[in-house]
C-alpha cells in the first residue's frame, strides 16, 4: 500500500490529478484487453451473442408463471421483460468487467505473483479489478437496455424524469454492491486458495435476480437484498423505472451499498497485510 | 481373452480407487460444484411462494416442493463435468498421458465421474432432507417403479456423459467448446425443467419440450421419482431416453474418433 504513496499521483498535489491519474491507468489496461479481444473475433458470437441468448432465454419460467397465474405479484408481462432487461445488463457487466478480473486476480494470489501487482505505483485493489475484461460480453449490456426500452414503450409504461434518476441511482448501488460482494470474495481467496469455484458460486447465485423482489419468502428477501445484494442489482432499478419505488427506499438500498463497499475495502487492507508472498 | 478383462478390471479397480480418493482430498471444492447446483432449490423456494395462493397448473404447493428436491437429488446423482477436462485436456496436451495407459481415455473419464459420486451423493443428501424436514413432504415412488427409476437414472447419467463427451470433442477442432457448453448449460436450465416442471409450458410447446433431450436427462426421471409418469408414460419416456443416449453416445463416438486422428499432441 506504501507504494501507492509514492506514486506519480500523489507527487501532484490534490485531488484531481490523482483522479485523472487512476481513470488514465484504467482505460490503458482496458484497452490492452480489449486489443487482446480483438484477435479473437469469434468471441462475438460465442461470448457476446450466445451470453445475450441465455440471458434473455431465462424469462421462459417467469412467462410460463404469468400464462397461469395472469401476474406474478403484481409484475405483468411487459414489466418482467423490463426486469429481465436489467438483469441482462447486469450479468452482462459481470460477466464483462468483474468476472474475468477476480479469475484473474486470484490467480495471482495463488502463484504468488500477486507481488508484481502490488509493488506497482498504484492502488492494489484498483489494478486487481481492471487487469482482465472480456468486451464481448457488453453485447448483453447493449441487449439488455434494448429489452428494457422494449419493455417500457411495449407495456406502455410511462417513465418519468424522477423515475429514470431514481432507475439510475438504484442501478449504480446495484454495481457498487456487486463490485463490493466481489472484493469479499477475492478476500475470502486470500485465506482458502482453491476458490476459483467462488466465482461460479457467485454466476449461480445471479440467476435469482431473475425474479421479482416480492416472490421471495421474507427471509431469503432480506439475505437478497442486506447480504448478497441481487435484488439491489436488477428487481428495484426496474421498479424504480417503473415509478413504483420510494426515494426512502433507493436511499437505503444506496446505504446499504456504500456500507458494503466500506466493508469490502476494509477486509481487502486487512487481507493484502496478511497476504504473505508465496512466490519467493 | 479372459486375461485381457482381467487386466482390464484390475486398471478399472484402480482408476477407481484413484479417483475416489482425489474426490475425498477436494471435498470442499466439491461442495463449492454441489452449491453451483442449488438452482432446482431456489426454484423450490419461488414456485412454491406463487402456489401459496393457489395450484399452478397441476401442481400445488407440496407437489412443487417434492418435484424440486427430487430433481436436485437427480442431478447430483447424474452429475458429469467431462467437458471441462477433456477440453482443458485436448488443448493444452495432457491428453498424451491418457492416450499412453493401457484403457481408453473415454472409461477414464467414465470412472472417475462415477468415482466422484459417492462424495457428491453423501454432500447432497444432507442438503435434500433439510429441505424436506423445513418444507415437508416427498412421496416416495412405489416399489415396482424403484427398478424404473434405477434404469432412468442410469440412462440420465449416460445421456450427460454423451453430451458432455460430444461437445468436450469439439475441441480437437475449435478452440471454444466450452463456450457452446455453456449454451446447452442455458438451454437445460430452462428446458429441462431445472426451473419449472416442463408440464407447465403452454400445450404444444410442452409436447416438443418434452421430446428434447434437456427433459430426458432431468425431467423425465424426476417426474418418475415423484410418481407423477406411470403405466404407459414410463416406458413411453424410457424409450425416449434410450433414443437419446444411442444418438448421443454414437455422435461421442464419431467425435472422438475423428478427433484423436486429427489431434496433434502438443498444447496451443
Amino acid at each position: 500500500m506504501n507504494a501507492a504513496d509514492l506514486s506519480e499521483g500523489t507527487d501532484a498535489k490534490g485531488r484531481g490529478p490523482r483522479l485523472l491519474f487512476y481513470l488514465r491507468l484504467v482505460a490503458a489496461q482496458l484497452a490492452m484487453s480489449t486489443l487482446t479481444a480483438l484477435q479473437y473475433r469469434l468471441g462475438f458470437w460465442t461470448e457476446g451473442l450466445l451470453g445475450l441468448l441465455w440471458s434473455v432465454i431465462g424469462i421462459a419460467p417467469l412467462f410460463v408463471a404469468v400464462d397461469h397465474l395472469g401476474a406474478v405479484e403484481g409484475w405483468g408481462r411487459w414489466e418482467l421483460v423490463v426486469l429481465t432487461g436489467c438483469f441482462t445488463m447486469l450479468s452482462g457487466l459481470f460477466t464483462a468487467l468483474l468476472q474475468p478480473a477476480l479469475r484473474a486476480s486470484m490467480t495471482h494470489i495463488l502463484k504468488g505473483t500477486l507481488d508484481y501487482v502490488l509493488l506497482r505505483p498504484a492502488d492494489g485493489l484498483v489494478l486487481c479489478l481492471t487487469c482482465a475484461f472480456q468486451p464481448w460480453h457488453l453485447v448483453e449490456v447493449l441487449g439488455g437496455l434494448a429489452l428494457v426500452v422494449a419493455g417500457l414503450s411495449l407495456g406502455e409504461a410511462e417513465v418519468t424524469a424522477t423515475g429514470l434518476l431514481a432507475g439510475l441511482v438504484t442501478g449504480a448501488a446495484g454495481l457498487m454492491a456487486l463490485y463490493a460482494f466481489g472484493v469479499l470474495v477475492l478476500c475470502a481467496s486470500f485465506r482458502a486458495l482453491q476458490l476459483q469455484a467462488l466465482t461460479h458460486v457467485m454466476e449461480a447465485l445471479m440467476d435469482f435476480g431473475r425474479w421479482p423482489a416480492q416472490v421471495f419468502p421474507p427471509l431469503l428477501r432480506l439475505l437478497f437484498t442486506f447480504v448478497i445484494p441481487l435484488l439491489v442489482m436488477t428487481s428495484y432499478p426496474a421498479e424504480a423505472l417503473l415509478g413504483r419505488l420510494s426515494w426512502g427506499t433507493v436511499a437505503q438500498l444506496a446505504a446499504v451499498s456504500a456500507t458494503l463497499l466500506v466493508l469490502a475495502r476494509l477486509a481487502w487492507v486487512r487481507s493484502v497485510r496478511g497476504y504473505t508472498s508465496a512466490s519467493s | 481373452m479372459s486375461q485381457r478383462a482381467g487386466q482390464l478390471a484390475r486398471v478399472t479397480a484402480a482408476v477407481w480407487r484413484i479417483s475416489l480418493a482425489e474426490a475425498i482430498a477436494y471435498r470442499v471444492s466439491m461442495l463449492m460444484w454441489v452449491l453451483t447446483t442449488t438452482f432446482p432449490l431456489v426454484s423450490l423456494a419461488l414456485w412454491s411462494g406463487l402456489a401459496a395462493s393457489g395450484p399452478v397448473g397441476d401442481y400445488a404447493r407440496p407437489d412443487f416442493v417434492a418435484y424440486f428436491v427430487a430433481a436436485f437429488l437427480i442431478r447430483q446423482f447424474t452429475a458429469s463435468w467431462v467437458v471441462w477436462e477433456l477440453s482443458g485436456q485436448i488443448r493444452s496436451g495432457d491428453l498424451n498421458t491418457l492416450l499412453m495407459r493401457p484403457m481408453s481415455p473415454m472409461l477414464y473419464h467414465a470412472i472417475q465421474n462415477l468415482a466422484a459420486l459417492p462424495i457428491r451423493c453423501a454432500l447432497a443428501l444432507p442438503i435434500g432432507g433439510v429441505v424436506l424436514a423445513l418444507a415437508g413432504g416427498l412421496a416416495w415412488p412405489n416399489p415396482g417403479s424403484l427398478a424404473a427409476l434405477a434404469l432412468s437414472l442410469a440412462l440420465a447419467w449416460l445421456l450427460n456423459l454423451g453430451v458432455h463427451v460430444s461437445i468436450g470433442c469439439l475441441a480437437f477442432w475449435v478452440t471454444e467448446s466450452t463456450a457452446l457448453f455453456e449454451v446447452w448449460l442455458g438451454l437445460y436450465l430452462v428446458l429441462s425443467g431445472a426451473a419449472v416442471p416442463t408440464s407447465l409450458y403452454p400445450a404444444g410447446l410442452a409436447e416438443v419440450v418434452r421430446a428434447l433431450p434437456f427433459h430426458a436427462s432431468l425431467g423425465f426421471p424426476v417426474e418418475l421419482a415423484i410418481g407423477r409418469a406411470t403405466g404407459a408414460a414410463v416406458t413411453h419416456g424410457l424409450a425416449l431416453q434410450a433414443l437419446w443416449v444411442a444418438a448421443f453416445g454414437a455422435l461421442a463416438a464419431v467425435l472422438w474418433r475423428r478427433g484423436v486422428r486429427a489431434y496433434e499432441g502438443v498444447g496451443t
